[in-house]
């Protein structure tokens, strides 16, 4: 600003606020401020988020390194000081003496790793082929847009499941256990693409007769340019909503195969294996080792929901 | 309308007294073959003692008694040859399933079937040189040397109908592939299979013209693999089935406070232990897959030995249901050995010591295979010596699978180390040296599920000697030394002996046998 030679003095602060200011004052910041839900699901889903990635940090042990497992501290009920080694947990522990509190935290990054990446992968997926259907139209279109219809009459966990087996039986056995990760992200994403995809070609088809398009095209910017760089900024907004209903959907689905047994194996556990293990125990009064994964997949799937569903209707002008 | 009504509440009231005899009941897997010669292990066995029935037969307290022969007795007898040998009286009037009689060509049949190549019962008849049949009703057995045990020895060797095997193609069992034996049934037992569904139900009535006197109430009895435990327990407290085997460890205590529900608790004779791939000559698994076998090292072994916290494992994955074990049999098992009665303690700090010893002081990598559905928390166990064989170094990739895929991985040499339980079906010590400890060979049939090829000469050497040792003192004393050899090889490490956990109804009586053997003719519904 000093080189602008403007006296700041003579400026009244409050007419130029800053940037986090003017921030702090936009539509879409009021609408979050006035929303408690939205808030809150915020706030759950940071606090969730930051504790998956500084789990290192926070957890109290290494849940997957065997040499720190003590399993004469197992079955240890919540905050009860164990019988034999009078060490406490906070959620527990399990047979073989793993802290659940731990191993939801490790578990929590897991699915929250698939559920990113799978998200991103089918937001790639669906934009490209979107654009593409949307904007080149004719033979093209047809062809993606009736092999999307095709898989939406599929429930998603299907062909997330079908595509989870083929790839099994592709890969051999000795090199499942490493690669049943990535498997799942690709499962997952190519079972989500289809929303991305059909979202993007309708506003695709309305964005390019607009006049912006038309003049790219005058000045002789060519399909690919004109695709990336003025119809997808503008695409944006809904693909961003669809992602976070998305990023829900896909921690479910993770957890809803690794449940099945079909996802994660027991030695990397997501939340949805951790379940699965804990199942195992509802009826023998360990209640704790099923209840605490299962309430943090709870938490996490309905706050990335709600968010998505606050940030629906913040971004749709139509209900301002 | 009240008419229909009438006859549909006359039709319900019929269902309900037809269901009031149905017994129900379910275990974590399904028995994988219905041919009582293709596997010789205790769901299959145990099932089929229902629908097929042997010469002799255990009784409630696991005495042998007569089934299909009525009298059996040893030779030579004064008067006779020298030779050594069993005869056997059948029972007569006896007919099978589908109502074809039963004679001694049955008998001489199923024994060349059972000791063929490809069953897995061979070693059954590992002493038998012969088999001669006398008449219709009379067939004798010759030994290569006294066999004292050998009807205790073929107590589950299960007769079948010879026409019906050759009108079916099914003369010879096949183990992992499927036959018509293998979803057929034609025996002699008291129930007969009526359908069968592998790994869904399977569905059994009682045999009309059975020859026995039947003790139970059930006309029909249904069996369905209920894989999940949780499920299995939540079936047995809403009713859906009458007798869950096993109820796990885990929910017993709460169950039986249960009304309706009681647990049938008992030791097992079968011990839970470790395999080690003795004639391996790389590691297959892990890291250090290609990497020279470790465990042809004795000190290896003993570390493994030392760093298995088999008191803890007691404690907390079996809670406190399970007995500790120091040899391949338990206690309760005619020959155990006294002088063998002490485990290896545990002391990871000498495991650590023995390993560097050994030259491996950084430890190695190494696959562990484990069943999931075999044992009472077989996979719980397996990931428990995971975190022990951590706390030493060695770092254990553990693979668990469901058992129709183990045993097939087990023979195919799949393995760096294994879980195994064994039972010994004669109730004697000799058994497990014989199928576990004895170098495996085809033709002698020895050493059957030795899968890690486990060679010592003078065990070898002994168990001829102790099969065919009359004199109690003198056998003890070789089954000792053979315990001895089998502890200081380490050639296992046994662990501790199973419980037996049954969730039953309270309105089912039945008995428990110590081989964990299901025997619906001595069931009750009230």
């Amino acid at each position: 600003m000093a080189d602008t030679g403007l006296d700041k003095s003579l400026v009244p602060a409050h007419r130029y606020p800053g940037r986090l200011a003017r921030m702090w004052d936009s539509d879409f910041v009021f609408n979050f401020r006035k929303s408690p839900i939205a808030i809150v699901a915020a706030v759950v889903t940071l606090v969730l988020i930051l504790s998956a990635i500084f789990a290192p940090w926070i957890a109290p042990h290494e849940p997957f390194n065997p040499a720190t497992w003590d399993i004469m501290s197992g079955n240890s009920r919540p905050m009860v000081p164990n019988e034999f080694t009078g060490k406490v947990f906070l959620m527990g522990t399990d047979e073989q003496g793993r802290d659940i509190f731990s191993t939801i935290l490790y578990g929590m990054r897991i699915s929250l790793f698939i559920g990113f990446s799978a998200v991103i992968f089918a937001m790639i997926l669906g934009i490209t082929l979107g654009l593409l259907a949307g904007y080149v139209g004719g033979w093209t279109e047809t062809i993606i847009m009736r092999m999307a219809d095709i898989q939406l009459t599929l429930p998603s966990i299907l062909v997330a499941m079908l595509i989870f087996g083929v790839a099994k039986t592709l890969i051999p056995f000795e090199y499942q256990d490493r690669v049943t990760m990535w498997v799942l992200i690709l499962a997952i994403g190519l079972s989500d693409w289809v929303q991305f995809a059909r979202v993007v070609r309708g506003t695709t088809l309305v964005e390019k007769n607009k006049e912006y398009v038309q003049a790219a095209r005058l000045i002789g910017r060519g399909p690919g340019a004109i695709m990336l760089y003025h119809i997808l900024p503008n695409v944006l907004n809904p693909v961003l909503v669809i992602a976070t209903i998305s990023l829900a959907l896909a921690i479910i689905a993770e957890a809803t195969l690794s449940f099945l047994g079909v996802g994660m194996s027991p030695t990397q556990p997501s939340l949805g294996t951790l379940i699965s293990q804990g199942q195992q125990y509802l009826l023998s009064g360990d209640w704790w080792i099923l209840v605490f994964p299962a309430a943090t997949l709870l938490a996490l799937a309905l706050s990335v929901n709600l968010l998505g569903d606050w940030l629906r209707d913040a971004l749709n002008p139509r209900l301002r | 309308m009240f008419r229909t009504l009438l006859a549909a509440t006359t039709a319900l009231t019929l269902i309900g007294s037809a269901q009031a005899e149905t017994f129900r009941w379910a275990s974590t897997t399904d028995p994988q073959t219905m041919d009582p010669h293709a596997v010789n292990s205790a769901p299959v066995l145990g099932f089929l003692n229902n629908v097929y029935e042997g010469l002799v037969r255990r009784d409630r307290d696991m005495v042998i008694e007569p089934a299909l022969a009525v009298e059996w007795r040893s030779f030579p007898v004064e008067s006779q040859s020298a030779e050594h040998g069993w005869r056997f009286v059948l029972r007569q009037g006896v007919t099978f399933h589908d109502g074809s009689a039963f004679t001694a060509e049955d008998v001489l049949f199923s024994y060349e079937r059972a000791s063929s190549e490809d069953a897995d019962t061979a070693s059954w008849f590992g002493s038998v040189t012969d088999v001669e049949i006398k008449d219709d009703y009379t067939i004798d057995f010759i030994t290569n040397g006294p066999n004292p045990i050998f009807p205790d020895s073929i107590a589950n060797w299960m007769i079948m109908d010879s026409d019906w095997a050759a009108a079916n193609g099914t003369e010879r069992p096949s183990r992992d592939t499927e036959n018509f034996a293998t979803i057929n049934t034609n025996g002699t037992g008291a129930f007969r299979v009526t359908e069968r569904s592998p790994g869904i139900e399977t569905v059994l009535e009682p045999f009309d013209n059975w020859w026995g006197e039947p003790e139970h109430n059930i006309t029909r009895a249904v069996f369905s693999p209920i894989p999940n435990s949780a499920t299995a327990v939540a079936a047995l407290l809403s009713g859906e089935v009458e007798m869950i085997n096993p109820i796990p460890v885990q929910d017993a205590e709460r169950a039986a406070a249960r009304d309706g529900v009681k647990v049938i608790q008992g030791i097992e004779a079968r011990v839970i232990m470790l395999g080690f791939p003795h004639d391996h000559e790389a590691l297959k698994f892990g890291d250090n897959a290609g990497d020279p076998n470790p465990f042809a090292d004795l000190r290896v072994r003993q570390a493994v030995a030392h760093a298995v916290n088999v008191p803890a494992i007691l404690q907390i994955v079996m809670r406190g249901t399970a007995e500790p074990a120091s040899q391949l049999v338990s206690p309760a098992m005619r020959g155990y050995s006294e002088a063998n009665a002490a485990r290896p303690e545990f002391n990871p700090d000498r495991a650590k010591e023995l390993l560097a010893e050994a030259g491996y002081p950084d430890g190695f990598s190494f696959g562990l295979k484990c069943p999931n559905d075999r044992y009472l928390n077989d996979a719980s166990v397996c990931q428990a010596i995971v975190g022990m064989l951590a706390r030493v170094g060695i770092t254990a990739e553990l693979n668990a699978m469901p058992v129709r895929n183990y045993w097939p991985e087990l023979r195919a040499d799949n393995f760096d180390m294994y879980l195994l339980g064994w039972s010994p079906g004669t109730f004697d010590a000799e058994h497990p040296i014989r199928f576990l400890a004895a170098t495996p060979n085809t033709e002698k049939k020895l050493g059957s599920w030795n899968f890690g090829g486990y060679s010592n000469a003078r065990v070898d050497e002994l168990l001829p000697m102790i099969q065919t040792e009359l004199d109690e003192a003198k056998r003890q004393q070789m089954l000792d030394e053979t315990a001895t050899i089998l502890n200081d090889d380490v050639a296992y490490v046994p662990m501790y002996v199973q419980p037996l956990l049954w969730g039953v109804t309270e309105n089912v009586t039945l008995t428990q046998r110590p081989d964990n053997f299901f025997i619906l003719r001595w069931v009750t519904v009230n």
